[in-house]
């Protein structure tokens, strides 16, 4: 009769043990603490303290919104965001799709060289890339000293204070938030439909046009519309590669307030930009869903 | 057959040297920076006329670079730190946690990788400024960790995913404590996700500009804030010098990561 009491209790304590094991922190809410403090106190807070300064400072009211929307100059600083922004996810779209393409099937050696070479451009110091694309495209540049050498150009070409100089920093910045996704993408594509439309007779062109690019399509969505809101954001390629004539928002909005030290149109600016990218990151989630927008989470 | 490597044809042939010419450049301010910072040339002539070190001497010489490059290695250390710590609290409970409003809070939390960093650096530098953390070591490690806690939750939350909850149960079952089962079988079991997220926070502190232009003070600077500095006065090739060292610094981080991660593996 003892022994299976004995048994019992120790189902019973087990059982307890379980039932405090699911209960206890890191299952329910409390883990969170530390991260929703950080982040509420140090992130909310502040960004709304800053959205509440566009409509107080200096007076309350809409006037800041009135000058940044009714004025040419700021109009044309959210012309040349948008353009640029738009360039660079195209070029960036139709540079990184083949690569990843070859990426996905390529053999895994010559693969992971490739992987390599992509890691270490991005792993590499912002500050220390856009400096060499200042040194590479100057006047002086080696490129256009290679250009002139080869009888291509007479004249130097003007590939740096310009939307040019700032669209290949950028391209050569989101390349490989392009082709990163993109590969899984296009592995996750079953070869087989392809095998199939070549033997009812698809020619290649066509196999692509109507398979493999419809297949790949909402990787590239997804992908584009980062880079797409990731440029639009851009603060430190625009502010080295680009001329004062062709500012990006981001550039103005640090200038607003570092230089001008203007916080209610430099704060109603910075409210325009949130609001447009967070409109992006919703469409985005929309589109692919939360865990593939934020990588996986 | 499109997605057939071997049996591709000219297109293969096509796309491979595409591919190619992607790589180099993509390689090709990185080896020309390192390049540079060996040739004599202070105009930055290239090729160089000749070739030297007095840039890395220069560099050495002057004390302010090598301040910078401790103010960062702190500052980045501690916010890996306290990212990835803070990280697995948070993974837990938004993996294993069923409460309503999870997703949002999810949301919420990965926000600051999405929201365009100079929104939140003149933000936090208003805030920082009313309550006197601006050019504080204190005050840039809390901005650095806000902006790296998304790229520390993020592979711990996926490799907690992946990791199976009954062995932790198994080991409740048998005697553990839940505090210590998961402290000494899955933690140990997601040992890839938070070595992931070690690197990827310490280095969104290390690399980050915008908020550390607008923190910096006179007194303490990051070492971006410095080769900001220089890069806005001239494009002297010691910049090239301190830059090379940086991307020495990457390959070492690069070939650590794929040893640990070969070792974790097998």
């Amino acid at each position: 009769m003892l022994v299976p009491l004995r048994n019992q209790g120790v189902a019973m304590s087990v059982e307890t043990q379980r039932s405090i094991a699911t209960m206890r922190m890191p299952g329910g809410l409390g883990g969170l603490l530390p991260a929703l403090i950080l982040i509420g106190l140090f992130f909310v807070v502040p960004v709304l303290a800053l959205l509440l300064r566009s409509v107080t400072d200096p007076a309350p009211g809409l006037q800041n919104y009135a000058a940044l929307l009714g004025d040419g100059t700021y109009a044309r600083v959210f012309f040349n965001t948008f353009l640029v922004a738009a360039v660079v996810t195209i070029v960036t779209i139709l540079v990184a799709f083949p690569v990843a393409w070859m990426l996905a099937i390529m053999p895994p050696a010559l693969a992971s060289i490739v992987f390599g070479i992509i890691i270490l451009s991005m792993w590499t110091n912002l500050l220390t890339r856009t400096y060499a694309w200042m040194v590479l495209l100057q006047r002086t540049g080696v490129i256009n000293r290679a250009l002139m050498a080869t009888g291509v150009i007479d004249q130097p070409l003007p590939l740096i204070n310009n939307l040019t100089g700032v669209t290949i920093g950028m391209v050569y910045i989101m390349l490989p938030f392009m082709i990163l996704p993109l590969v899984g993408t296009l592995r996750a594509i079953d070869p087989m439909t392809l095998r199939a439309a070549a033997l009812c007779g698809a020619s290649p062109f066509q196999a692509f046009r109507r398979i493999l690019l419809p297949l790949s399509l909402p990787g590239v969505a997804a992908g584009g519309l980062m880079v797409f809101v990731m440029s639009l954001g851009y603060f430190v390629t625009p502010a080295l590669l680009g001329g004062t004539a062709n500012m990006m928002l981001a550039e103005m909005i640090a200038q607003m307030i570092q230089s001008l030290l203007n916080w209610g149109l430099g704060s109603a600016a910075a409210f325009i930009l949130l609001v447009v990218t967070m409109a992006l990151y919703a469409l985005q989630l929309r589109l692919v869903g939360a865990r593939r927008a934020t990588g996986g989470v | 057959m499109l997605l057939d490597y071997d049996r591709m044809g000219w297109l293969k042939v096509a796309l491979l040297g595409f591919t190619a010419l992607v790589a180099a450049f993509l390689l090709l301010p990185v080896v020309f920076i390192v390049l540079l910072s060996f040739g004599s040339s202070r105009w930055l002539a290239f090729p160089p006329p000749g070739w030297t070190l007095k840039w890395y001497q220069e560099l050495f010489a002057d004390p302010s670079w090598l301040e910078a490059a401790l103010t960062s290695a702190r500052i980045a250390t501690m916010t890996a730190l306290l990212a990835v710590l803070i990280g697995i609290l948070a993974s837990f409970a938004l993996v294993r946690g069923r409460f309503r409003g999870r997703e949002i809070l999810r949301g919420l939390l990965l926000t600051p990788m999405v929201l365009p960093v100079v929104v939140f650096a003149i933000a936090i530098y208003a805030f920082f400024l009313r309550l006197g953390l601006g050019g504080t070591t204190i005050g840039f490690v809390i901005a650095h960790t806000v902006l790296a806690l998304p790229f520390a939750i993020i592979p711990i939350a996926t490799a907690l995913e992946g990791f199976d909850k009954s062995i932790e149960d198994a080991a409740i079952v048998c005697g553990a404590s839940p505090l210590e089962a998961k402290l000494r079988i899955t933690l140990p079991s997601i040992r890839i996700g938070i070595f992931s997220a070690a690197i990827f926070s310490f280095l969104a502190s290390w690399d980050e500009v915008v908020v550390a232009i607008f923190m910096a003070s006179p007194t303490l600077q990051t070492l971006p804030v410095k080769i900001w500095g220089s890069l806005r006065a001239d494009l002297s090739p010691v910049i090239a010098a301190a830059s090379s060292l940086l991307v020495g610094l990457t390959l070492a981080l690069m070939i650590v990561t794929a040893l640990l991660r070969r070792r974790f593996q097998t």
